[in-house]
């Protein structure tokens, strides 16, 4: 298990760095953190924990607040904090 | 040794230490309770890291379950891990295989993540990001540890704890958007990204969305022209 959790984690990231990329896949790979971000968090709030499509109200309730915090303040550490709170509170409520 | 970069890699690690410590809990009170040892928890840690396929390779050993079959499972979880260390080889041009095989050794989507959101930091600088992988590393053992020994006196769906990854990861990503094309891509994403799930089975989604918006977003680039300023407050949600 180490071993194949290592090998995509090791070859891009030692291979690509000696290799002089083309711009176009240069640019692509700028996109990528937002891109996988962005289908981390999405799906989140959509599907349950074994992978079945059903929505998550706690979580997509708690999110709220969470993303206007985050945008207007762009800390790490208030959203995490935020965030957990409030799904907390939710969890009180119903 | 650089300490200061070694300092603010640490400090920087912290919200995911925060995120870290109580799954790391979760997945070594699971570990235990499906009769992996307490060294067989820790090592897996230690060497695996890597928070889904561990929880998986658990459930899997549950059921019967062993070897190959986790072996191909684990692989396919982690290949979105070819995407982040294509992009994080961009930042580390001239540092030797020896570093470059440490640093990706501990790439996660949460060191990732944090290390994307001011790439000036990383940029040829492994020791900030070293610092910042493995004081996150470190969390997930000692929280797998801790959590093989005292998992059973917490209750996970309490305290917040199920919401502390996903705040992290909401906030890492709004960290991203520094222009409206960046908007429009998050939308794609996040609308394709549901899509794909619904239908494609393991974490194919993930790399799927992950190439296709990215084509996009070079596709588009060239039309949507840089904006003078962010739209105020509009989260782009669908």
């Amino acid at each position: 298990m180490g071993i194949v959790t290592f090998l995509p984690r090791f070859f891009p990231m030692v291979f690509l760095s000696r290799w002089a990329l083309p711009e176009k896949i240069k640019k692509g790979l700028e996109y990528f953190p937002i891109s996988i971000l962005s289908s981390i968090v999405f799906p989140l709030f959509f599907f349950n924990g074994e992978g079945r499509m059903e929505i998550q109200p706690h979580l997509l309730l708690s999110s709220i607040p969470v993303f206007l915090f985050a945008w207007k303040v762009k800390s790490l550490w208030g959203s995490v904090l935020l965030g957990m709170a409030i799904y907390w509170g939710l969890g009180w409520i119903f | 040794m650089d300490h200061h970069q070694i300092k603010k890699g640490m400090i920087d690690a912290l919200p995911i230490v925060l995120g870290y410590l109580p799954v790391g809990v979760a997945f070594g009170l699971l570990a235990r309770q499906a009769g992996l040892t307490y060294a067989e928890i820790g090592l897996m840690s230690l060497l695996v890291y890597a928070g889904a396929s561990q929880f998986i390779a658990v459930e899997m050993i549950l059921k019967g379950m062993a070897g190959l079959p986790i072996l191909i499972t684990t692989f396919l979880i982690n290949l979105r891990h070819l995407l982040m260390s294509s992009t994080l080889s961009l930042y580390f041009q001239r540092n030797r295989p020896f570093i470059l095989a440490l640093l990706s050794a501990q790439l996660t989507d949460e060191s990732f993540a944090m290390a994307m959101s001011n790439p000036s930091k990383i940029e040829n600088q492994p020791q900030y990001l070293l610092a910042l992988q493995s004081t996150s590393h470190l969390a997930w053992i000692t929280g797998s540890v801790l959590g093989a020994f005292f998992g059973g006196l917490i209750h996970f769906q309490s305290y917040g704890i199920p919401f502390a990854l996903p705040a992290l990861f909401i906030c890492l990503l709004l960290l991203q958007l520094r222009n409206l094309l960046h908007f429009y891509l998050m939308g794609i994403a996040g609308t394709l990204s549901i899509l794909f799930k619904s239908f494609l089975p393991g974490n194919w989604y993930l790399i799927l969305t992950a190439l296709i918006t990215s084509g996009l977003g070079i596709a588009l680039e060239r039309r949507v022209c840089p904006l003078k300023g962010l739209p105020k407050g509009g989260t782009g949600k669908e």
